[in-house]
């Protein structure tokens, strides 16, 4: 294999923050209004199911926006990449015709790009405690490595949504969208998973955004620590995710330049 | 370590779709119905140092895969190929540049991926400046850019790895007199350090001023390979 650099993890390291850099530019421009835009597309996402929830559907319950916040911004996150990582190899197109790179890093730079697009949404946490008087407590401590599993998930959807619908059926899209939105009204986004009773509480535990919204709303609502499920079940997703996704696209990733377009 | 390009027996597999789309082995098997060509086969070649070697032949009769496989952008489906040395290649007018970003900004973001660490990219912006004659336009959008500005920018980022094996594929040939002389006088210059030269294209005195030897390509294997002026004359009689 012909190569200008050996393979490191200094220059996997490298790659992957300028393909994110690259990443971020496109989507949010540059000059003085990038900082805002950053700062308002969140919140702008997120706020119309504030607005449902809290003034029209007027939910009862323990602080209902900050729950329902607990549910969109790492839903949004998991959402928005993979709408990017299904448009990524794609997008690259020119750069992967051109030059030799290892290109497993563009999922988990799309998840990257996302992570740092949607940090300004957890400003929302703060600015809805406040509202909401919810005290500060030390299960906040748990806040980053709730993100973390966040992310981890979102880099194993970023996997089958570039390899299933960026590659191999492109045509699907549409749909790819549609059953992730699914997947937010079959898991407690709404209403916390105390207001589903019986059998249905149960099943939808099996839902890898129940664990993560549930795990925040555990640190962030309701202050204690994620219980096991909470946490397990969306890191047995993403492992079994990586582990069905990841040595397929490793081994197409030789193919993208002959199909990228 | 000694520079050179040896390829064993290498081939290039395409499969299609019933739309006639490019589509990957695995997917093919998934689908089943469609076709598959094999854009080069049987390639067996190799060049040393100080040797320019240029690939003629028809279109489509696997010149740009042939290069895009030594430049490591495809791999090959069959055989192999060993490239020892820095690598570096103007494959396409685009030259890999990406529309949205700036002249800058791709800089940055190629001079990467080519190989340099992110430290060294970022201080080689203003050499990369200064050398396209970019001025201003370096902050603006390649999307604005004329073939000529993509060019010279690609080739100044590909530079910078400072290349050993340098791989041409007809885009000096659709550019202006001045570029084509820069990029003459490199690859010259790459020749006398000891590197490779490997350059497609149709205009043989620019290729014959290049390359002592010629591989003549046809029916996606090499027909020929030998002198230049030789493998020149069975490709045109």
């Amino acid at each position: 294999m012909p190569s200008t650099t050996e393979a490191s993890p200094g220059r996997a390291i490298d790659v992957l923050v300028v393909l994110t850099e690259s990443d971020l530019r496109t989507r949010y421009g540059r000059g003085p209004w990038q900082l805002v835009k950053w700062l308002v597309d969140p919140f702008a996402l997120v706020g119309v199911y504030l607005l449902l929830v809290t003034f029209i559907l007027r939910r009862p319950g323990d602080a209902p926006g900050l729950s329902l916040a607990c549910a969109v911004v790492p839903f949004q996150l998991v959402m928005m990449t993979v709408i990017n990582a299904m448009g990524a190899v794609q997008l690259r197109g020119s750069i992967i015709r051109n030059m030799a790179f290892d290109r497993v890093l563009i999922p988990v730079s799309s998840a990257l790009t996302e992570a740092i697009a949607f940090a300004a949404s957890f400003v929302l946490f703060a600015v809805l405690m406040g509202a909401y008087g919810i005290r500060l407590t030390r299960a906040l401590l748990w806040l980053p490595f709730v993100i973390l599993l966040t992310i981890v998930f979102a880099i194993a959807c970023a996997f089958v949504a570039s390899l299933l619908i960026g590659l191999w059926f492109r045509d699907l899209r549409p749909f790819a969208m549609s059953f992730v939105r699914a997947l937010f009204f079959l898991a407690p986004g709404l209403v916390p998973i105390s207001e589903i009773g019986g059998r249905a509480q149960t099943l939808v535990k099996v839902n890898p955004f129940t664990g993560l919204f549930e795990s925040y709303r555990s640190v962030v609502v309701e202050g204690h620590r994620p219980a096991g499920w909470q946490l397990g079940i969306p890191l047995a997703w993403a492992a079994v995710l990586i582990a069905v996704a990841l040595p397929t696209y490793v081994r197409e990733q030789k193919q993208f330049a002959k199909v990228v377009e | 370590m000694s520079v050179a390009v040896v390829a064993e027996r290498m081939g290039v597999h395409f499969f299609f779709d019933r739309q006639n789309r490019v589509v990957t082995p695995a997917l093919a098997r998934l689908r089943r119905r469609g076709s598959d060509a094999w854009g080069i086969r049987d390639i067996s070649f190799s060049v040393t140092g100080g040797e320019g070697i240029a690939l003629l032949g028809a279109s489509g009769a696997g010149k740009t895969t042939l290069l895009r496989t030594v430049a490591g952008v495809f791999t090959p489906d069959a055989g192999r190929v060993e490239v020892r040395g820095r690598v570096a290649s103007l494959l396409s007018v685009d030259a890999g540049l990406m529309e949205t970003l700036t002249g800058r900004e791709n800089c940055a973001l190629l001079g990467v991926l080519a190989g340099l660490s992110r430290r060294r990219a970022r201080h080689s912006l203003a050499a990369v400046q200064a050398r396209t004659e970019l001025g201003d336009a370096f902050d603006h959008p390649v999307s604005s850019y004329s073939q000529g500005m993509r060019a010279r920018l690609g080739f100044a980022i590909a530079e910078l790895v400072e290349p050993q094996v340098l791989l041409l594929d007809e885009v000096h040939e659709a550019l202006d007199h001045e570029f084509r002389v820069l990029v003459e006088e490199r690859a010259h210059r790459i020749l006398r350090d000891g590197g490779i030269v490997i350059a497609a294209g149709h205009d043989h005195s620019l290729l014959e001023r290049l390359c002592g030897r010629a591989l003549l390509l046809g029916g996606s294997t090499i027909a020929a390979d030998g002198d230049f002026g030789r493998v020149l004359q069975a490709y045109v009689a």
